[in-house]
This record gives structure tokens, C-alpha cells and sequence, in this order.
């Protein structure tokens, strides 16, 4: 891979120009990264082509199957990953808008899957004559993975 | 706060118990190197940290790897499930199970119980982000033995999504130590902190005054 492809991936970072000695460098993510969506990025477990560094090559191909549950592990993992650029880049704003904008495709996602399936938390048990909470199955069940 | 969400950050669906790969899987329940550890020593170093890019990084990354240690645990759960005495007998997951059965126990892999020794805690934000750049390494280390020893694609697939979090986690931390990031908010918000982060200030940005 050339210079210019690994810069197109995002996968060159920055270090600045004259750095302190006696200090560990990590290069820095540059702002407007490129960027997977949601359902690849998390079978691949990053949003971000350039820090995609599996082991042996050994990358998950096949996304998810599309489920209330998995829609929600996608969207909340996008979330997920711009929250941590953002702790680090506050001053990106196209990083800003796609993270507000997960956040309300999560909130819709949300209440999906609370009408459909369960509750999420104790905020979202909306039924008035069965505590729904204790329904199985629990999310670290095998069960967990057949319905929704 | 913390609340608790009823689902995992990603699917775990194992078809196949498997004791030989519960007892290998285990250590990153509660080794050295495991999500538990991981989960302590960043909620525990924030309270030190001087910085909000800081603050927030190890609040965020502290809590996903509690995600993360309910994910093992869902593993080492569906690898045990539905076993019988003689489906483990003459496996390595005899010594455990005559310690735990198959409940979830924090211990490593060779038996040693979870201990906070495995991390530390400072108190100097440079110290300990470098300390957590070397504890993700480590992770991802854990991770890659993991894949070099289990052929089960179902295992596989959730261990390749963990060992990919460790190198964004890395990354994360890296960008959080860098001058860069930190260097101007100093002059902003923190000159009359205290000696130390003046003395931190200086080592920075290469000043030799403030």
C-alpha cells in the first residue's frame, strides 16, 4: 500500500512538529477520519477504517443478522466509538453532528425495542401488571440470541 | 451513576461448550491483563486526572470495559453450559471446577485469584497513562493468544471484536498524553492548580517558564 492510499484510509496519523523528549507519542487521529457504518463497524469492533489492525488479518466478513438487539448494539457502538474520538477531538464538528446523529437514530432504536421486545433499564419497564424486568433470558444467555 | 443496560455491547451466541477453552478464556475475566483489572484501574485513576479530555476518556473507556468483563463472563457461561461430570474430567478445567463448578470466578487462566496488584493507581496523569497504554497492549496480547489457541468461530468472532477495542483503546490514550492535546488548556484553566502540574506543564510543552 502507497503513501497516498494509507492516508486516504486514514490509517497516518499526526505527531507534532518538535515533541518534548522523555514522553510516550501515540500519532494523533487526524479530524474527519473516514469512517465504517454502523453494522460493519461493529463486526470489525472500530468505526474507523485507519485503526482497523486485526490479528493474522483475521476480520470478521459477515455483519450481524438485523434485529431489534443487533440494531441497537450497532447504533449504541457508533456512540460508542465517536464518544471516545470526541473525548480526545472536542473541536471536530462533523464528528459532533454524526454522533448527535446516531444518538437520535439510538433513541428511535430504543424505543423499538422496548415496545417489541423488553426493557432496557429499570427507566424503560412500561408494563402496569407484570414486573417484565425479571423476563428472561438475560443478555449473557445462548437464549439471549434467539428472539429479537 | 451507573445503570444497567439488559444487553451485551456485542452478541455472544456460542453453539459449542467447550471446557478447554473456558479454562484459557478465563484470564480475561479476572488475569492479570483481564477486563476486570482494566475496569478498576481506569475508574480508579480518573478521580488524579487534571484534564476533562482526560476525565471523560477514562470515565468512557473504564465504563465500555465493563461491558466488555460481561462479555467474558457471557463466554465462559455459554462454553460451560449443559456439561456433564465426565465432559470435564480430564479436561484443564478440572482444577477450576473443583473450586467454582462452572460459576464465574475471577482468577487467570493459571489459577492465580484476581488481585489489584495487577494495576496500579499513581495519582500523576503521565504515570498512569502510560501505565494504561502497556495494559491495553497487554489485552490485546491476551487476545491474540487466545486466537492463536481456539479454532471456534463462534468464540473467535467475539474475541476478534474485543482485541480491536484495545486498539482503539490504545490509540485513545495515546491522543489524551500527547502535549498537544493538553498543552494549551493548560494556560487556560490550570496555572494556579499547583506546583506539580507547573512542573508537568514545563515537561510538555518544553517551556522553561511559565
Amino acid at each position: 500500500m502507497d503513501l497516498r492510499e494509507r492516508k486516504r484510509d486514514g490509517k497516518l496519523g499526526h505527531l507534532p512538529a518538535r515533541a518534548p523528549l522523555a514522553n510516550a507519542y501515540v500519532p494523533f487521529q487526524l479530524e474527519d477520519p473516514p469512517k465504517y457504518e454502523a453494522r460493519k463497524a461493529l463486526v470489525r469492533g472500530t468505526l474507523y477504517p485507519g485503526l482497523d489492525l486485526p490479528f493474522r488479518g483475521m476480520v470478521n466478513q459477515k455483519e450481524k443478522p438485523v434485529t431489534p438487539t443487533t440494531e441497537l448494539q450497532a447504533l449504541g457502538f457508533a456512540v460508542q466509538e465517536l464518544a471516545l474520538y470526541l473525548d480526545t477531538h472536542p473541536d471536530d464538528c462533523e464528528a459532533l453532528q454524526l454522533y448527535r446523529k446516531y444518538q437520535k437514530m439510538y433513541d428511535a432504536a430504543k424505543k423499538q425495542y422496548t415496545n417489541k421486545c423488553r426493557p432496557l433499564n429499570h427507566m424503560t419497564v412500561t408494563d402496569d401488571k407484570k414486573y417484565t424486568w425479571l423476563c428472561d433470558p438475560w443478555p449473557w444467555e445462548y437464549a439471549a440470541n434467539k428472539e429479537g | 451513576m451507573f445503570i444497567y443496560n439488559k444487553k451485551l455491547q456485542y452478541p455472544v451466541k456460542i453453539a459449542r461448550p467447550n471446557p478447554r477453552l473456558a479454562s484459557i478464556i478465563i484470564s480475561q475475566y479476572g488475569g492479570p491483563d483481564g477486563e476486570l483489572g482494566a475496569s478498576m484501574r481506569y475508574l480508579s485513576q480518573r478521580y488524579s486526572m487534571p484534564f476533562d479530555e482526560q476525565k471523560g476518556l477514562l470515565t468512557d473507556i473504564g465504563t465500555e470495559e465493563l461491558g466488555h468483563l460481561e462479555m467474558v463472563g457471557a463466554i465462559i457461561h455459554q462454553l460451560t453450559r449443559n456439561l456433564k461430570e465426565k465432559d470435564i474430567e480430564n479436561t484443564p478445567l478440572a482444577q477450576y471446577f473443583v473450586d467454582h463448578t462452572v460459576g464465574v470466578y475471577p482468577t487467570s487462566a493459571s489459577g492465580f485469584p484476581w488481585t489489584a496488584a495487577s494495576m496500579q493507581v499513581k495519582g500523576d496523569p503521565i504515570t498512569d497513562l502510560s501505565e494504561d497504554l502497556a495494559a491495553e497492549q497487554k489485552a490485546r496480547t491476551t487476545y491474540d493468544n487466545i486466537l492463536r489457541l481456539s479454532d471456534d468461530p463462534d468464540v473467535n468472532d467475539v474475541i476478534k471484536f474485543l482485541r480491536e477495542r484495545e486498539v482503539v483503546h490504545f490509540q485513545r490514550f495515546g491522543e489524551a498524553n500527547c502535549p498537544e492535546t493538553v498543552s494549551s488548556l493548560y494556560f487556560d484553566k490550570y496555572r494556579h492548580y499547583n506546583f506539580i502540574l507547573k512542573g508537568l506543564l514545563l515537561i510538555k510543552t518544553g517551556k522553561t517558564s511559565l
